[in-house]
């Protein structure tokens, strides 16, 4: 129900297209750079997609992770605007159903990006590699991973967009967080487990006991994101 | 109402909009790494670079390809939404004020942001290069003036930049349109900065000529040079198309 009722908030705010356009410009990075390039890649011995991954998936994280802190803070700039929120307050809807309404639609909104995406790395994958038989499960594989991986910063992202009244505030903490992310090395664990910095991860870029620790943290970091917001909801509503 | 004083109303606008609280973090944080990896600029010999010359432009190339212009498109987000919210824009237009002196007034208080943000930047610097030296006990400060230099040069080249993404506020009505567009400018200048037609991109101009003096100071690098004959005549062209069409549209779909 809630899920809907956000679907329809934003139908007018530009939020699909963005999100459309935003990931055929992800889909674009591999497909130009073997365009220019494919020399540099066709001999390395790695699998196609890993090949792939190592060689852009750190610009198309980077344009992942902005349009979801961009997203987030346009979904709750909806509701401060124009004070829709005090009107979502006075119906028998609990504020965290909102909350997890709009997680959920930026989450499915980011599964989109992932499937252009995944549909431009098997582009590319066919067009200048030889076609093998485990390619779809190791993509599936790994777009699952993404996404997991990703989810903490949709949800943190939110958290921080529910926080702040002013559009910029809430852009810019996104901002300097995605900063943060950028600067962390991809092989340091400790740093690496920051909610903006995870979906830099490639799966298969690291041993398999280090790829279920990210699993763990992930999902560890969703349930502790949700919590705080819960948490949140109640402290404000008993100071405002 | 003078120019100056139109200047000193923006700027009013904005006092209690934490911005600057922001830009600070964003330096701070800009900074932190350098300090903790500081010993890493002793390796450099492959370059050519000296220690402290290495500390001061790595931290320079962080903030020029992407921390400056990210910070800008918040400053963007800032100008034109602190004056949608309560439909503040409309009182500005029922005053006697030339909608164009109203834009470039707004646009010099972008750049006064730009401005204040470069200089956090080198004050975070010159602590942060205080505190390596106390602990690797090896002179990291460099003349200021020196270090005003290249913090001007990246200044200038940034004009245009921030003059693209003034237009893309005020052009693009819908706020995810011009974020999502300025955010996704940023990140293909790392791919332009290699090219040869770099100086057809804007949004790369910072970051080319931080490269470019990395590339000056480290005598094994050989990174491209500024060439003024193609770049210059574009940047001002694109300045004064920017700052053009944004003062024509400025309040265009207000006064509808």
């Amino acid at each position: 129900m809630s899920v809907f009722l956000e679907c329809k908030k934003i139908k007018r705010t530009g939020f699909i297209p963005t999100f459309l356009s935003g990931g055929l410009l992800a889909a674009a990075i591999p497909v130009l750079n073997m365009a220019v390039r494919s020399e540099n890649y066709v001999g390395l011995s790695d699998t196609p997609l890993q090949i792939l991954l190592d060689a852009n998936w750190q610009m198309m994280a980077m344009l992942n992770v902005l349009l979801i802190v961009a997203g987030a803070c346009l979904m709750y700039h909806t509701e401060y605007a124009d004070n829709a929120i005090q009107k979502m307050r006075t119906l028998p809807l609990k504020e965290s159903q909102m909350f997890f309404g709009k997680v959920i639609l930026l989450s499915a909104m980011f599964v989109v990006v992932l499937v252009i995406e995944a549909t431009s790395l098997a582009f590319c994958s066919f067009h200048w590699f030889e076609v093998y038989n485990d390619f779809w499960l190791e993509t599936g594989k790994t777009l699952g991973y993404s996404l997991l991986l990703t989810l903490p910063s949709v949800i943190l992202s939110m958290l921080i967009s529910s926080a702040c009244k002013n559009m910029w505030v809430s852009l810019g903490i996104g901002v300097v967080c995605v900063f943060t992310a950028t600067m962390v090395p991809v092989k340091n664990f400790i740093l690496s487990i920051f909610p903006f910095a995870m979906p830099f991860q490639i799966f298969g870029g690291t041993d398999a006991e280090r790829t279920l620790q990210f699993i763990y943290v992930a999902l560890i970091e969703i349930v502790v994101i949700g919590i705080a917001e819960l948490l949140f909801i109640k402290v404000r509503r008993s100071f405002e | 109402m003078s120019f100056l004083s139109l200047v000193g109303v923006e700027l009013k606008k904005i006092k209690r909009s934490k911005i600057m609280l922001i830009l600070l973090t964003a330096t701070i944080i800009l900074w932190l790494p350098s300090i903790f990896n500081a010993d890493m600029n002793f390796g450099m010999q492959a370059e050519g670079i000296s220690p402290e010359n290495n500390f001061l432009i790595q931290g320079f190339l962080g903030m020029a390809w992407f921390m400056f212009p990210a910070s800008m498109v918040v400053g963007t987000v800032l100008l034109s939404q602190t004056e949608r919210s309560n439909n503040g824009i409309f009182k500005m237009l029922a005053l006697p004020i030339n909608t164009a002196k109203l834009c470039m007034a707004k646009f010099v208080v972008l750049l006064t942001l730009a401005a204040s943000q470069i200089l956090m930047t080198v004050g975070i610097y010159f602590i942060s290069a205080a505190i390596v030296t106390q602990i690797q006990s090896y002179d990291f400060i460099l003349s200021p003036l020196f270090v005003l230099k290249e913090a001007g040069l990246i200044y200038l080249f940034s004009i245009p930049m921030i003059a693209f993404f003034w237009v893309l506020s005020i052009c693009i009505r819908t706020p995810i349109f011009s974020i999502g567009a300025g955010l996704a400018f940023i990140v293909p200048s790392v791919l332009m900065i290699n090219t040869k037609i770099w100086f057809a991109y804007p949004m790369c101009y910072p970051f080319y000529v931080i490269t470019s003096e990395y590339g000056k100071l480290a005598t094994n690098l050989s990174t491209a040079q500024i060439d003024l004959i193609p770049w210059l005549p574009i940047a001002v062209v694109v300045v004064i198309i920017c700052l053009a069409v944004s003062c024509f549209r400025f309040g265009q779909a207000e006064r509808r």
